[in-house]
């Protein structure tokens, strides 16, 4: 009997784990040590400071992690093993296709930490709430494993696992046809990607992309979960800049089975043009410079996207869309990186409309050495006059090796419900990823 | 007539050079490393003799994100022409400052970008894109030089017969200069062995 109870004890566990992870999605990562193997080369040749993406990264990732201008093949320093030889193809319909996979197993290992010094502590020992400030070790914060990669000519594929404290765990990956840089169609884990490949270099997360919905169950960083997307880019005149689109139907939210949990899909949509800088599909037409560094290129970049789907929550519909834009400067050593975005949540019978946005700027001070700030706020309900929230967010980054990074930054709450509750923190954050 | 004995007399100078001329070659033995590869084996500096550098450009290119070759010796004021044949950016610059830490910049692919090595030194080559590629350009005050092969072997030809410093380079490792002496005819073997 006790076993019985044991067994559904460990089966309602498992199932909140992955019931968690449904409203819990992984940040979208872009490129990972299995590619530095496969080529050879340093995460600094598509990083910026790992995970945000350098101009380079982003011509990668948008030839469907390949090499620019075909030149894959002749990059690979990893021998791929044959899936079938080329000859195969005149074959074909009376053979399966020939292909081939990477070397050796494509999967990487990425290790977060955290120190932090925080407000709402709750001492355990005393009956009296307490909301003191606590200096933390939470180490580990965080572990992923990592893969991506190609699969002969056409396919690539990119995922994770992710373990996060002892209650959260979450996996995705996508599997996707590149017909050309201008057309791939994705199938698996998908979303609008609202900060486009600047995913955030320290612990905080973007304020935009972590504002709920009404029910609590999406927020932008969410995606729009299992789903099909077609995405493609190009260059522009000249061969520099260019532009990047997007547009894709998913579940939204998923049962603990990745079943739909509602009848509803969202679709969400996204496009950008790049004025300046590498080309969007990479080549080197037109790219003389002078001084050149991997984490510059003199560019603007300006987009917009949008998001519209159907949450549940206790059996009731939330209808939600999003919509906003952004902007995305580079030049020299200074980055700066806009977003506004606007939701609505339907829910409950109250269309609630909110507004999120902020401006980040990341200067280079050395190549292993970025200060950043950010100014956040958001607005959570603009048809009433309740107190917004903004905070300011400087920040230092130090890439110790190309491949572990650490992060010190400072949450400075500028509204006065925030600064009354304490909530200033600051957080040490270290990173490591093989 | 003149011309006729003009002529002669360039044929003896040539042939007399030719003949008046040894080889040093060898063998390199290198502990710590894969293999022997771009050890570059020279002749020191010749009291009172100079030498010009050459009209031609040496090429290294930038290929499959690689400096290629690896390794180039040359003569000091010798010309290096920088070929990005890759259709991504590289970067060339180095960090010494025998060569004024010099940056050239990124160009197109198919496209060069050229430097005179004007002063006897070690130059590291790097790419500020790639921090992988790296290569080493050792300008030197005689003409007398070779790299090694994977094997360790090399060979410097057409050498004037005399007593010379021998020594060697190599990126990691280090190895004991010897005396050499080349005779006017034939070849003289040094082999040498380089170690942390």
């Amino acid at each position: 009997m006790n076993f019985l109870i044991s067994t559904q004890r460990n089966l309602l566990f498992i199932f909140l784990l992955v019931f968690t992870f449904i409203f819990l999605a992984a940040d979208q990562l872009s490129a990972i040590p299995a590619f530095a193997r496969k080529y050879n080369t340093s995460c600094s040749t598509c990083h910026y400071a790992y995970p945000k993406l350098n101009a380079f990264g982003k011509a990668f990732k948008n030839n469907g992690y390949r090499y620019p201008a075909g030149q894959d093949a002749e990059m690979t320093k990893e021998e791929p093993v044959s899936l079938g030889s080329e000859g195969y193809k005149k074959v074909w319909p009376d053979a399966i296709w020939p292909s081939d996979i990477p070397g050796t197993v494509p999967v990487s290992m990425h290790a977060i930490g955290r120190v932090f010094a925080a407000g709402g502590f709750d001492d355990p020992t005393t009956t009296a709430t307490e909301e003191d400030k606590i200096v933390s070790f939470e180490i580990p914060h965080e572990l992923e494993l990592l893969f991506g990669g190609t699969i002969g000519e056409n396919l690539s594929f990119f995922g994770e696992l992710e373990w996060e404290h002892i209650e959260e765990f979450a996996y995705e990956f996508a599997l996707q046809y590149d017909f050309s840089p201008g057309f791939h169609l994705k199938l698996g884990s998908v979303g609008p990607q609202a900060t486009p490949e600047h995913h955030k270099l320290t612990a905080e997360h973007y304020n935009v992309v972590d504002l709920k919905t009404q029910s609590g169950k999406f927020r932008l960083r969410n995606g729009a979960g299992g789903g099909i997307e077609f995405w493609g880019a190009g260059n522009g005149i000249g061969g520099s800049g260019g532009f990047t689109y997007a547009i894709g139907i998913g579940n939204g939210q998923n049962d603990a089975d990745n079943f739909d949990i509602n009848k509803e899909k969202d679709i969400f949509g996204r496009v950008t043009y790049k004025f300046g800088g590498l080309g969007e599909i990479g080549g080197t037409e037109g790219q003389t410079n002078n001084t050149s560094a991997f984490y510059e290129d003199n560019s603007f970049r300006i987009g917009g996207f949008f998001q519209k789907g159907t949450a549940l929550a206790t059996n009731l519909n939330d209808e939600f869309s999003v919509f906003g834009g952004d902007i995305d400067i580079w030049y020299n050593r200074l980055n700066v990186v806009a977003l506004v975005m606007n939701m609505s949540s339907d829910y409950k019978g109250y269309d609630r409309k909110s507004l999120a946005y902020f401006v980040e700027a990341n200067y280079v001070l050395y190549p292993w050495v970025i200060a950043l700030a950010r100014y956040e706020f958001t607005d959570i309900d603009t048809d009433i006059a309740n107190p917004t929230v903004s905070s300011l967010i400087p920040g230092v980054v130090f890439m110790v090796r190309a491949n572990v990074k650490a992060s010190l930054e400072f949450k400075i709450p500028l509204d006065d419900a925030s600064k009354n509750a304490n909530k200033e923190k600051i957080t040490l954050q270290f990173n490591f990823s093989i | 007539m003149k011309s006729l004995f003009l002529i002669f007399l360039m044929c003896v100078f040539v042939l007399s050079e030719i003949s008046i001329a040894g080889d040093i070659k060898g063998k390199v033995k290198a502990k710590g490393v894969k293999n022997a590869a771009n050890a570059v084996i020279y002749i020191a500096k010749i009291k009172g003799k100079t030498f010009t550098a050459p009209k031609e450009a040496e090429l290294m290119d930038q290929k499959n994100m690689s400096f290629v070759p690896h390794v180039l010796p040359v003569l000091a004021g010798t010309r290096v022409n920088f070929l990005n044949a890759d259709d991504v950016l590289h970067n060339v610059f180095s960090p010494d400052d025998c060569v004024d830490k010099f940056n050239l910049g990124s160009w197109p692919k198919g496209q060069e970008k050229s430097y005179v090595f004007k002063n006897p030194c070690e130059v590291t080559l790097l790419c500020n894109v790639h921090p992988e590629m790296s290569a080493y350009v050792l300008v030197l005050e005689t003409p007398y030089f070779a790299v090694t092969d994977k094997e360790g072997n090399y060979s410097i030809k057409n050498v004037p017969p005399g007593k010379y410093t021998l020594k060697i380079w190599h990126e990691k490792l280090k190895g004991k200069e010897v005396s050499v002496t080349v005779p006017e005819k034939g070849e003289v073997t040094e082999n040498f062995e380089i170690k942390r």
